[in-house]
């Protein structure tokens, strides 16, 4: 579902991503592990095509996201650390304006409403200013405008970093309903322990390279942790 | 999915206090401006009409008298204001809008408002011109400028770009917003300004007045969507909003403030055209070389000798015409002569100066909307002229009249009284503006500046949006 070959970035003499290779398929969920600056954010926007890479490919079910960077957009959705929207409408009138922009398509109201409860959403908030939103009530608008897309695959960049335990908590039991259903995830993060919760596989990143990938479930916690530090002390 | 955007963009204007304000204010101001225009236009067309009745009364009804007397009593003829001309003044108040005719003379015009205000009602005078082309401009800044660069800023321009929308169709989207929110202010205003359109010209035919209406709205539209296509573009290029919005309010000065200003002296410069009291004193000059000169004696002279032997007489008694009237339409030659060489000359400096502030419109589109907006308005100095051609033509065609009737029948002895039989063989005066299509040719230079400036700004929106930056 989503595919990197030999993808490189790099401003100047800088390398932000050094030749990735990484396969994730539907159902999976890919936690992308590493210092700030290595190359996390990167992967996620060559995947987004906001940035151009300097050698390889990037597709997304199937598609260059440079021969069609409206089409590949359209199959995936992207939650930043923050999910920005705008304050002075609501959130279902953020929903409804990102869901048909995203979609080319008019849901009802009701059909929105379910959107946000899926979400998690609280009934209540979903008429109220963005303004008054939390951070974690602004990445269930996130999720719900993921939903509302029918994305195949979520590009996520430390969606939880900032949220208390049990906001963060119930954000990753969204994710894992979503991989159920058969989308692919890739979640850059420093959160290890939800890494290990919810991911199917973590890859470790230093420089931008990708140095180590290992599948969650043949691994505990601390083995990832001491495996993790291994790699930021050389 | 450009009027989803579009509509997404009328609903956070409306909920912005900041649009709620201007708006309402600039709303105000135009019905103000249009209830003080309708009420002008009426009071003056009024004022017009009691006034032309009156001066066509006094002539037919100014008794026994030597004809010439009568062509020196003289008529007024009114230039007709059309219903536009509440919005748009145009030069009007500088020129005058009546003509003194009679005999001798092209005398300069008369009732200039201009000539009475005082210096503050210069600066206060709000017509509706100015809102449209000066606050508007101002409106649609102030709805553009954050429209990709707050969006870039807030971080929404990622996530929206992160759907797979084009970014063309934002820019369609936001511009269409603009104008709709735009539109929120200037549709009760034209309304109400087309209620006072048909209410003002309930007498005359709207058959002449609609394709300047057209003609003028088109030219605005123009000139907003510049506007609009202007700010959207800045706002994709520049970084921040500040930027964006700096940039633009400089432009705006430049535009609104400067331009007016500059091109006036820089026209003047190249085009020196005469003071008035230079002009005057120019026509004297010339006057008094072509008839009570020094040679004065010498041309009646060769005038008489003329007329004598045209007629195989030897003596002025035996002459079958006046030999006064023949002096008085040679003398009226001679001052058209004048007049017209001294007139031609200044109006085509005045018209050139005026081409020159069109074509100056390439660098302030507001140069450009000014003279197209009189131009439908009927209030420019083409118009003028027009007008003060048929005034003139006018004028020399009754003094004609009344010295051939001279010539033929009053002989040269004795005094020569006519009463209202004569009188009422002149044809009253009689004008017609011209059309829109009139309008159009004459202001063709501002026409294509506007478009120009249309198609260009347009090309910068789509240009700008192709290579949007994200930071």
């Amino acid at each position: 579902m989503l595919q990197a070959l030999n993808l490189s970035k790099a401003y100047g003499n800088q390398v932000a991503l050094d030749s990735l290779n990484l396969s994730i398929a539907a159902g999976e969920i890919f936690c992308l592990l590493g210092a700030n600056g290595a190359g996390k954010t990167t992967t996620i926007n060559l995947f987004l095509n906001f940035t151009a890479p300097t050698s390889g490919q990037a597709l997304v079910d199937g598609l260059d996201v440079i021969q069609h960077p409206l089409e590949s957009k359209r199959r995936l959705a992207y939650i930043p650390e923050t999910v920005m929207l705008y304050r002075n409408l609501s959130g279902l009138e953020n929903l409804d304006y990102f869901a048909s922009l995203g979609t080319q398509q008019k849901y009802t109201r009701s059909q929105l409403e379910t959107f946000l409860q899926r979400a998690g959403l609280a009934p209540d908030a979903a008429t109220k200013r963005i303004g008054a939103y939390s951070k974690g009530m602004r990445q269930k608008v996130g999720i719900a405008i993921a939903i509302a897309k029918q994305a195949k695959v979520l590009l996520l960049d430390e969606p939880t970093s900032g949220l208390d335990p049990a906001a963060s908590n119930e954000f990753s039991e969204l994710l894992t309903q979503l991989s159920r259903e058969g989308v692919a995830v890739l979640m850059a993060t420093h959160d290890l322990f939800r890494a290990k919760e919810c991911g199917t596989r973590v890859g470790i990143m230093k420089r931008g390279r990708l140095v180590q990938t290992m599948a969650t479930s043949e691994i505990g916690h601390t083995e990832l942790e001491g495996i993790y530090l291994e790699h930021m002390r050389n | 999915m450009i009027r989803t955007i579009a509509k997404k963009e009328v609903v956070e204007a409306l909920r912005d206090g900041r649009f709620r304000w201007a708006a309402g204010l600039v709303g105000v101001l135009l019905l103000i401006a249009l209830a003080a225009g309708t009420r002008q236009f009426l009071d003056l067309r009024a004022q017009h009409e009691a006034a032309k009745t009156e001066t066509r009364a006094h002539w037919l009804q100014q008794g026994k008298k030597n004809p010439h007397s009568a062509a020196h009593y003289g008529v007024y003829a009114f230039k007709p204001k059309t219903a536009l001309s509440l919005l748009d003044q145009g030069v009007d108040p500088y020129t005058g809008v009546a003509a003194w005719l009679e005999a001798h003379k092209q005398n300069d015009f008369r009732y200039k408002p201009a000539q009475d205000a005082n210096t503050l009602a210069r600066f206060g005078n709000l017509s509706g011109a100015i809102i449209l082309q000066a606050l508007i401009p101002l409106v649609i800044i102030l709805l553009g400028f954050s429209a990709f660069a707050g969006e870039r800023e807030q971080g929404t321009l990622r996530q929206l770009l992160s759907l797979g929308v084009p970014p063309t169709q934002l820019a369609w989207g936001k511009a269409l917003g603009v104008g709709v929110s735009l539109a929120m202010i200037a549709v009760p205003a034209a309304l109400l300004g087309s209620a006072a359109l048909v209410f003002a010209g309930s007498n005359g035919d709207y058959g002449a007045a609609w394709p300047r209406f057209a003609g003028m709205a088109a030219s605005y539209v123009l000139y907003f969507v510049t506007f609009i296509a202007l700010s959207l573009a800045v706002s994709a290029w520049m970084k921040t909003a500040r930027g964006a919005l700096v940039l633009l309010l400089g432009f705006w000065v430049v535009n609104a403030l400067l331009s007016p200003r500059v091109a006036a002296s820089l026209s003047q410069r190249a085009i020196p055209a005469p003071g008035a009291f230079q002009f005057a004193r120019n026509i004297e000059l010339d006057l008094a070389r072509h008839s009570d000169g020094h040679d004065a004696g010498k041309h009646t002279a060769k005038l008489l000798a003329g007329t004598l032997q045209k007629y195989q007489v030897t003596k002025v008694e035996d002459l079958p015409v006046s030999f006064v009237g023949i002096r008085l339409q040679d003398g009226e030659a001679q001052g058209n002569q004048a007049y017209d060489a001294r007139y031609g000359e200044l109006w085509n400096q005045y018209e050139r100066q005026g081409r020159l502030q069109e074509a100056l419109g390439v660098v302030a589109p507001f140069l450009a909307i000014r003279s197209a907006s009189m131009g439908f308005a009927g209030t420019d100095f083409s118009q003028h002229r027009h007008f003060a051609a048929a005034a003139e033509q006018y004028r020399r065609y009754f003094i004609d009249v009344i010295n051939q009737d001279i010539i033929q029948r009053a002989g040269n002895q004795g005094v020569y009284l006519r009463g209202q039989d004569l009188w009422s063989q002149i044809r009253d005066f009689e004008y017609e503006l011209p059309g829109a299509g009139w309008v159009a040719q004459q202001r063709a230079l501002s026409l294509a500046v506007l478009a120009g400036w249309t198609l260009a700004s347009l090309g910068l929106l789509l240009l700008a949006t192709r290579r949007l930056r994200l930071e």
